[in-house]
């Protein structure tokens, strides 16, 4: 088996990376995160068309699809943007095939349509008892919601919505309660799985990064007269994060391009890359922190984004436990008693 | 509180250390090897007097508590004898604690002196292929016959019953299905391992080999009445006394044998260049042995608090598991990092820490696995809902 991006992908995955580099730089995502106002990046992305890509043309996309959405969320993630709207909105597009032109609009126009299910569980998981559906990704920032309701979905708009935002320690996200509640028959394991994919999607660009500042520290930082890059015990804690990364690449891309070709397991693919590459990246977080000692651990120092990034991916849409909860059902295990 | 051993715990100490230190690294290669009982060990041991340490005087002992009894065996462990040597006389330390605590008068004289001596080889024969560590359930079933029992049923993972004369036997005399608890109608005795009526055979193992490990195919084996210990339908409750100087005893033979892989892993990392300097100078390898020094000697306090207890007559059982879970852990660490330490020569005979490897391994699983301990921890100490 050869499994490579297209030319097409590494074009995508490289010029995103450029836009973001340009127009997301730490210092702006830092002021977005001080003045909890992402709007204006959320808006450039929206209208330079990005939001599009990894979207059916049918939905208001721009073609393309899972695999395309997780290079973007990689690259979102190391480069820790606010980036929830856009996770919220290309989640619910596909469930718009009978309001195309609302996803178009939000797709294309900014006007955000987010779905109203909890984002601390795994999408597909029923809603509780209660009026209220709590923690909705991007709900503080959507225009719209798109609730799965009886066989289908309803659209409500956010004015006629009581929304409570909520302030969470990882700034680059958000998420609000709302007064809304998802009760349908619908199938929503594939909105499950997709979700986890492009989660872990995330995870993977924020290790990548925070291999990258390790290293560069370790080789600037000197202690005894010699860069502290040099000791092993920094060396491997720096080589080991890098397996975990290439492990979570290889994972990651897999389980896209597999929810994307409705493969027979991708459920499973989507679960594992959820469960291992989250939470490597929380391992990575621990260690990385550990390599810049208390630099690492002030505010001025940019580690602290993509800590506190990893950290909530890790819960983001149920923990690794749940996700691994999901893989020992599908094992020929003796059922817990 | 006070760290320090007492005086005739120092003496013990460094006694053990000395007569244990006169068998080297190839005498317990070469008996592994030949999977033969370190007999000349055993009987230094038993002319030195030390396999009476905890049996009381009047029976020829010295009459010691389990902190000396778990010196004793760590620092028979620690000297490079290992699990070989501190199987050899496991059983004669403290495995008669039943029969001190319950047996007749009658039967401690005929037996605990021939212990003490060494003449006498005894085996503990509790488990079985079909109950593990679900005591309750063996089947092995004494049945009465006038002045004898007569005993049919199976063990299995009886250490050094091959070597041994008398076996420590746990039956059912009721059989569980009529017993009123699950733990009535089990009955102790202390009698004689007749070949005639036990088939022993040993059990192919990956380490340990110097002592024995065996399955027992117990076929109208006749045990006269006085070879009971203390009442019938009572055998349970006095193994369980036993259980927890058991944790202890095993958890200072990992002590030790962690701490005697350390030793030759710090003097490989020493010696050996590479690189033009010892390889001990590389984090990778020093780093892991340190760790596996604090770890150790966390352990180690651990086991002396238990033992502390214990022998104050206090409850024990969450420090007794405590310690075999920790000192098991930290001794296969140390064992492992052993290995590795030694590179390619590891996995070799020649440097010993593969031997150590492999016995260190067994003290996660005996005399029960580190998960069991966890058992115990879970529901007894922490009152969560029993899980097994």
């Amino acid at each position: 088996m050869r499994w490579t991006l297209t030319e097409d992908q590494e074009l995508f995955r490289d010029s995103f990376r450029g836009w973001l580099e340009r127009f997301a730089p730490v210092e702006k995502v830092r002021s977005w995160l001080d003045s909890g106002d992402p709007g204006e990046f959320e808006q450039r992305f929206a209208e330079e068309g990005w939001f599009g890509i990894g979207t059916a043309e049918e939905l208001g996309g721009q073609g393309g699809g899972l695999v395309e959405l997780a290079l973007a969320a990689e690259q979102l993630g190391r480069s820790a943007a606010p980036s929830s709207v856009w996770l919220a909105s290309v989640l619910a597009a596909p469930l718009l095939s009978r309001s195309p032109e609302i996803a178009a609009k939000s797709l294309a126009e900014g006007e955000f349509a987010v779905l109203a299910l909890d984002a601390s569980r795994p999408l597909d998981v029923e809603p509780g008892a209660g009026e209220t559906t709590r923690y909705v990704l991007g709900g503080d920032r959507a225009r719209r919601f798109v609730v799965p309701d009886g066989d289908g979905v309803r659209v409500a708009e956010a004015s006629d919505v009581d929304i409570t935002p909520r302030k969470l320690l990882d700034r680059s996200r958000s998420v609000a309660d709302v007064s809304l509640v998802a009760r349908s028959t619908v199938d929503l394991s594939p909105v499950a799985s997709r979700a986890a994919v492009l989660v872990a999607a995330d995870s993977l660009g924020a290790a990548e990064r925070m291999l990258e500042l390790a290293v560069e520290y370790s080789k600037q930082r000197h202690q005894f007269g010699v860069p502290i890059g040099s000791f092993q015990a920094v060396k491997h804690a720096a080589a080991q994060i890098l397996v975990d990364v290439e492990a979570a690449r290889s994972l990651v891309y897999y389980a896209a391009a597999s929810v994307e070709q409705g493969h027979e397991e991708c459920a499973l693919h989507a679960a594992a890359a959820k469960a291992q590459v989250c939470a490597a990246a929380e391992r990575a977080a621990d260690a990385a922190l550990t390599l810049h000692g208390a630099i690492g651990y002030t505010w001025e120092h940019d580690l602290q984004l993509f800590y506190k990034r990893a950290k909530l991916n890790n819960r983001l849409f149920g923990s690794p436990a749940v996700w691994n909860e999901r893989l020992a059902a599908a094992l020929p295990l003796v059922p817990a008693a | 509180m006070d760290f320090e051993l007492t005086e005739d715990q120092a003496t013990i100490r460094k006694a053990v250390a000395e007569l244990a230190g006169k068998f080297s690294d190839e005498y317990w290669l070469e008996k592994d090897e030949a999977h033969e009982f370190p007999a000349e060990f055993y009987d230094a041991f038993a002319q030195g007097g030390w396999l009476g340490i905890t049996t009381p005087e009047e029976y020829g002992g010295h009459g010691f508590g389990i902190t000396e009894a778990s010196i004793l065996l760590e620092e028979v462990s620690a000297a490079g004898g290992g699990m070989n040597a501190a199987s050899s006389m496991h059983l004669s330390i403290f495995g008669m604690h039943p029969v001190i605590v319950h047996g007749s008068e009658e039967l401690k004289r005929r037996t605990l002196p021939r212990i003490v001596s060494g003449d006498l080889h005894v085996c503990f024969g509790v488990t079985e292929p079909g109950a593990g560590l679900d005591t309750t359930k063996i089947t092995t079933f004494a049945r009465r016959d006038g002045d004898h029992y007569v005993v049919n049923g199976r063990k299995v993972w009886i250490s050094k019953a091959k070597e041994s004369e008398k076996v420590l036997l746990l039956t059912r005399t009721t059989k569980f299905e009529d017993a009123k608890k699950k733990t009535d109608g089990l009955t102790l005795f202390l009698t004689d391992l007749d070949r005639d009526h036990v088939d022993i055979r040993p059990i192919r193992k990956m380490g340990r080999n110097a002592v024995t490990s065996n399955e027992l195919f117990i076929d109208n084996l006749r045990v006269p009445v006085e070879d009971r210990v203390g009442e019938e339908g009572q055998g349970f409750k006095y193994i369980l006394d036993g259980l927890n100087p058991e944790r202890m005893l095993v958890a200072a033979e990992a002590l030790g044998l962690g701490r005697a892989a350390l030793k030759k892993a710090v003097r490989y990392g020493n010696e050996r260049e590479v690189f033009g300097r010892p390889i001990g100078m590389n984090q990778g390898l020093q780093f892991p042995l340190a760790d596996s020094l604090a770890r150790l000697d966390a352990a180690e306090l651990a086991l002396r608090k238990a033992t502390w207890l214990y022998d104050n007559g206090k409850p024990c059982g969450r420090e007794a598991n405590t310690a075999k879970y920790l000192c098991a852990d930290a001794g296969f660490q140390a064992a492992d990092r052993a290995l590795q330490t030694h590179g390619g020569m590891g996995y070799s005979e020649e440097y010993h820490v593969a031997r150590y490897f492999r016995e260190a391994r067994l003290l996660r699983i005996a005399p029960l696995s580190q998960e069991m301990v966890l058992n115990y921890l879970g529901s007894h100490v922490l009152g969560l809902p029993r899980s097994y």
